[in-house]
């Protein structure tokens, strides 16, 4: 039946090649599903074990750091605020680009996301949790945490809804429910197949109860997609407000270097430029450990990476703007720290920044270098080092130096900044590894939408 | 699909290419006449228009180059209205000459005796004085116009000679380069000659500010061509309510986007409080000065916010139609809301240069528009996306 | 119960790939069908057509409590920090809208995607964790690479013999009564 249909599909070019590799229906269901249902590749052990034991070592150090309090760290006087409020910053950015690639590529028709959407959806939602992590414990005492919420207190006090940390409360709970939402609806037919699949009674009841009793019924599918748009609409603009809201953490200050009126779009795009690199790395181990090299193309990757090459661009147009108008405003405290960024006792990590991030990205301007996987795999990695060190840049430098230069320090970390900060790697990879062993990881519903068959229009009457 | 037969069609029912043309020499007269009455008056008013039809011509531009680069399928059927829209941005060179003459007036920085006793108008002087703004100013319309006449050439060289490799490359590798040349041009122009109108004052955002604002002009030019052309009975069927509704989807997406922008630029500068920035906001509170700022905020954003949301309004052409009106108009408000406070200070006073000066540059960049619309093939008849794009729907 | 057994509660035809299924959907719509339901294991485009569906009223629910959310948010907002809890923050006054911007757009947003999620779920009459289509062993596939359709025992036009044989004669590659084994 299946070569049947293939000999009689009139194929238009550009449907044919999202996906490699002849593939039908079923190849489509097998090849992803099977992933979950058979063994467990020896690779995924020592991955998941690593990220365990760093899950662990995080999670006692942040024990300690609850017992000791935030002194374990290396903060001082004039930097009140250093790693935890920069990884707050690198892990929500990471999350972005999940949803950008869901959402707005969606949006805008980019029907090569199939491929990519739900490892980067599900990566949205493990870096919105690593990241939810480190503000609620950098508050000190954890316990007073419920401060943050409008709940009615005995002291007969409601949370001051001016403050930009009250802002990200809201911003990101409501950004992890939507992700976890859109993660959700998307994950309902391919459960569905799971369970129609399933062999034991125990997997079909588990698989049964979350795939909702899905029969793929047209009348189904209506308002699930519109849903699934409506969903899209709304995650792009609250992807937006995420990042422009963590931004005015810092640029609703009147510290220099913090306080200035790109910071909204310019974190949006650095964040998407962040989260497209670490989808490109996760998405290059994945394809690799489980051969999906049919369904993670080159192509796809090298569309990654020319977003990232434009996401690189943006981020340093805001890197000469801000540099340009700290000048151009003509005001000393501006221009003084952005001078001192490049040339002071930071200049090391604004190179870095610089380097990784407008720097490396140009290479993708080669095709030869944008389809070149190992170079992409390190390229990735540098970006989000890159990206870590831009937020990095803007606390630590602008803190280290402020107004008045008796109080001037030099930050530098702890063990205990460095063991956090690794620990929620673990949280997150260990999440991860969780996800691709047991998930369709990626989306078989929408991979079989995209193939040419699935188009009544490419059959000859 | 023959096309052939289209543009003799539109020739016959008329554009009102001549009217417009009759209309912008009246004028461009009445605000000749105008500039002897009220010299400085006249060169706030023209920078406006100036700019106003400018920044469709660059909405346009980018829309075209941005197109290309992703490989657009649903707006190739609109490429041409576009492409004539950027056309204009070599007519911007001959319209920028009276900014040249209007220098003293315009820009308070130009006076050497107040630099002189300004502090920060002494610092600035290296990038604030009248040969390097003239050198940017060239700079930035020698971007333009090549960029508008490269990607036009190419798209009508497809029409004769048909899709190729080469030819698509060579367009794409403009495009590529030509975003970033736009970026840059675009930013330092809004910086050159609108943010240093109040030569004190700063913001990091307004160049992207001030294309927001643009490209959604750009999107409901071409909408209201679009609908034009629909509702005279050419390119019906090619043009349909499918892509209506998504230049409805753009037009609400980038109201939104402008939005998002100008409320950050308010939001930091309130938030934060320091005078040297609230000033510029000040300024815009100020006596009838504030109506027109509420009327940003409910004219640009909520209303076509609200009215844009529901999918029958992008489907429907009157109503899409009046939506686009309204947002240009919003959009010459805006504008005017940028320029004009540097001189009329205390208060909004309409001048009937503000009309004659919209009027004027309008009527030309209209005519000019439809001479370059009807020159070739309405749409790109050679793209191999073409007939995808005619059959395109909306999920 | 046991009478129950042997009843028929619909019937379901199974069709070779989605164009087929398309087709058939517009000859089972011009039929008079009303209760019937195109099975596949992707959303099909044009189908909504095809069955003759209305559009999902899905789209004004989200918006409506969208609305909701957000002004409910600003109410919040006003209530806490300008009448319940005053508290002077950096010289604003109580009621300093512009600052009440982020969480109203948050909380607006919250309720229109719970809206849409859980809204959706309602019209689709979800979580339904059985059906009389499940009474067929070949259901299975339609999550996989199956293209069917389904008529309720319920639907007026419904008659076990006549429907069979009508989707045999539109091209029906099995048709099958679903009833209780």
């Amino acid at each position: 039946m299946e070569t049947a249909v293939k000999s009689s599909v009139d194929v238009k070019a550009h449907g044919a090649q999202l996906i490699d590799g002849n593939q039908t229906f079923h190849s489509v269901t097998e090849k992803i599903s099977q992933i979950t249902e058979a063994g467990t590749p020896k690779m995924w052990y020592v991955g998941f074990g690593i990220s365990v034991l760093l899950l662990l070592m995080g999670f006692s150090m942040i024990g300690y750091l609850i017992w000791e309090g935030t002194g374990i760290w290396g903060l001082n006087n004039p930097v009140g605020w250093g790693w935890a409020i920069v990884n707050f910053v690198w892990w929500v950015g990471i999350g972005h680009a999940g949803t950008l690639i869901s959402a707005i590529l969606f949006l805008f028709r980019q029907r090569w996301r199939t491929s990519i959407n739900r490892f980067a959806e599900a990566m949205t939602i493990f870096a919105v949790m690593c990241a939810g992590l480190f503000p609620a414990i950098h508050v000190g005492r954890i316990w007073m945490a419920y401060y943050m919420f409008p709940l009615p207190n005995q002291m007969a006090m409601w949370p001051n809804f001016r403050s930009p940390l009250l802002w990200d409360v809201f911003a990101v709970s409501t950004y992890f429910t939507v992700s976890l939402l859109f993660w959700y609806v998307g994950l309902v037919p391919d459960l569905a197949t799971l369970r129609d699949r399933a062999k034991s009674m125990f997997r079909k009841k588990i698989m049964g109860i979350f795939s909702l009793g899905w029969r793929g019924g047209n009348r189904q599918w209506q308002h699930y997609e519109l849903a699934y748009l409506l969903l899209a609409g709304l995650a792009t603009p609250l992807v937006l407000s995420v990042h422009s809201i963590v931004s005015t953490d810092f640029a609703t200050s009147i510290l220099p270097g913090w306080h200035t009126t790109i910071f909204p779009p310019y974190f949006v795009a650095g964040a998407i430029f962040s989260g497209f690199a670490m989808v490109m790395t996760l998405g290059i181990i994945a394809r690799k450990i489980f051969n999906l090299e049919e369904f993670i193309t080159i192509k796809h990757l090298e569309r990654m990476n020319i977003i990232m090459l434009l996401t690189g661009m943006m981020v340093g147009y805001a890197y000469s703007c801000e540099f340009f108008i700290a000048w151009y405003s003509g005001n000393e405290y501006e221009t003084f720290t952005f001078m001192n960024r490049a040339f002071g006792p930071y200049a090391w990590a604004y190179w870095t920044m610089i380097f990784c991030n407008v720097v490396v990205p140009q290479a993708f301007w080669f095709k030869k270098l944008r389809t070149n996987i190992p170079f992409m795999f390190v390229a990735t990695i540098l970006i989000n080092i890159g990206m870590w060190f831009e937020r990095f840049v803007i606390v630590a430098t602008s803190l280290s130096r402020d107004f008045l230069p008796s109080s001037w320090d030099y930050y530098s970390p702890t063990v205990f900044d460095v063991g956090i900060y690794v620990g929620s790697f673990g949280l997150f990879f260990t999440m991860f590894f969780l996800f691709i062993r047991f998930l369709p990881f990626i989306s078989m519903t929408e991979v079989k939408g995209v193939l040419p068959q699935a188009d009544p229009h490419n059959y000859k009457h | 699909m023959e096309f052939d037969s289209l543009n003799k069609k539109l020739e016959e029912k008329g554009s009102n290419g001549k009217l417009a043309l009759i209309l912008g020499i009246i004028g461009l007269a009445a605000s000749a006449f105008g500039y002897f009455q009220a010299e400085e008056q006249f060169y706030f008013s023209y920078l406006t228009a100036f700019f106003f039809w400018g920044s469709i011509a660059l909405g346009s531009l980018f829309f075209t180059m941005v197109k290309h680069l992703t490989n657009a399928t649903w707006s190739v059927v609109l490429r041409r209205i576009s492409e004539a829209f950027m056309a204009f941005l070599p007519l911007m060179v001959i319209f920028f000459i009276p900014i040249i003459f209007g220098m003293k007036q315009l820009y308070h920085w130009t006076d050497v005796e107040a630099v002189k006793h300004d502090a920060l108008l002494t610092k600035k002087a290296g990038y604030l004085n009248t040969t390097f703004f003239y050198i940017r100013s060239a700079v930035y319309l020698i971007v333009w116009t090549v960029l508008a006449r490269v990607l036009y050439k190419a798209s009508v060289r497809q029409d004769t000679e048909g899709h190729s490799e080469a030819l698509d490359k060579k367009i794409k590798g403009t495009s590529a380069a030509g975003i970033i040349l736009f970026a840059l041009t675009l930013t330092y122009a809004a910086f050159d000659w609108l943010m240093s109108l109040d030569p004190h004052w700063f913001s990091t955002i307004y160049g992207v500010y001030i294309f927001g604002g643009a490209f959604l002009a750009a999107i409901c030019s071409i909408t209201l061509v679009a609908l034009s052309l629909e509702s005279k009975g050419i390119l019906e069927g090619v043009i349909t309510t499918e892509h209506h509704h998504d230049l409805g989807k753009m037009m609400f997406a980038f109201t939104v986007f402008w939005s998002y922008i100008a409320f950050s630029q308010f939001f930091l500068i309130w938030y934060a409080n320091i005078p040297e920035e609230t000033i510029w906001f000040l300024h815009r509170v100020e006596g009838s000065w504030k109506t027109v700022t509420l009327l940003l905020v409910y004219g640009h954003f909520l209303v076509p916010f609200l009215l844009l949301m529901p999918r029958f309004v992008k489907r429907r052409s009157t109503a899409l139609k009046v939506m686009a009106i309204w947002i240009l108009f919003m959009h010459w408000v805006d504008l005017y809301w940028n320029v004009l406070p540097n001189f009329s200070k205390h208060g909004m006073h309409f001048h009937w240069l503000d009309l004659s000066t919209m009027l004027g540059i309008g009527g030309i960049f209209v005519w000019h528009f439809w001479k370059t619309y009807r020159a070739n093939s309405p749409v790109p008849v050679n793209d191999p996306k073409l007939s995808a794009s005619i059959e395109f729907t909306n999920f | 119960m046991a009478k129950k057994e042997n009843k028929v509660y619909g019937i379901l035809a199974e069709f070779d790939n989605p164009a087929e299924l398309l087709h058939a959907a517009e000859k089972v719509r011009d039929a008079g069908y009303k209760r019937f339901d195109c099975h596949s294991p992707f959303p099909i485009h044009g189908m909504d057509e095809a069955m003759g569906l209305k559009r999902s009223p899905l789209g004004w629910m989200v918006g409506f409590m969208g609305m909701t959310g957000a002004g409910l948010g600003t109410l919040m907002q006003w209530w806490m920090n300008a009448v319940d809890y005053k508290l002077v923050i950096s010289g604003k006054p109580f009621f300093s809208y512009p600052a009440y911007v982020p969480v109203t757009f948050g909380v607006g947003v919250l309720f229109a995607a719970l809206t849409a999620v859980f809204g959706m779920f309602h019209l689709n009459r979800l979580p339904m964790l059985h059906h009389p289509v499940y009474y067929s062993d070949n259901f299975g596939k339609v999550t996989d690479d199956g293209f069917m359709i389904s008529v309720e025992a319920t639907d007026p036009k419904f008659d076990a013999q006549a429907t069979k044989s009508f989707f045999e004669s539109i091209g029906a590659k099995s048709v099958e009564l679903l009833q209780p084994e």
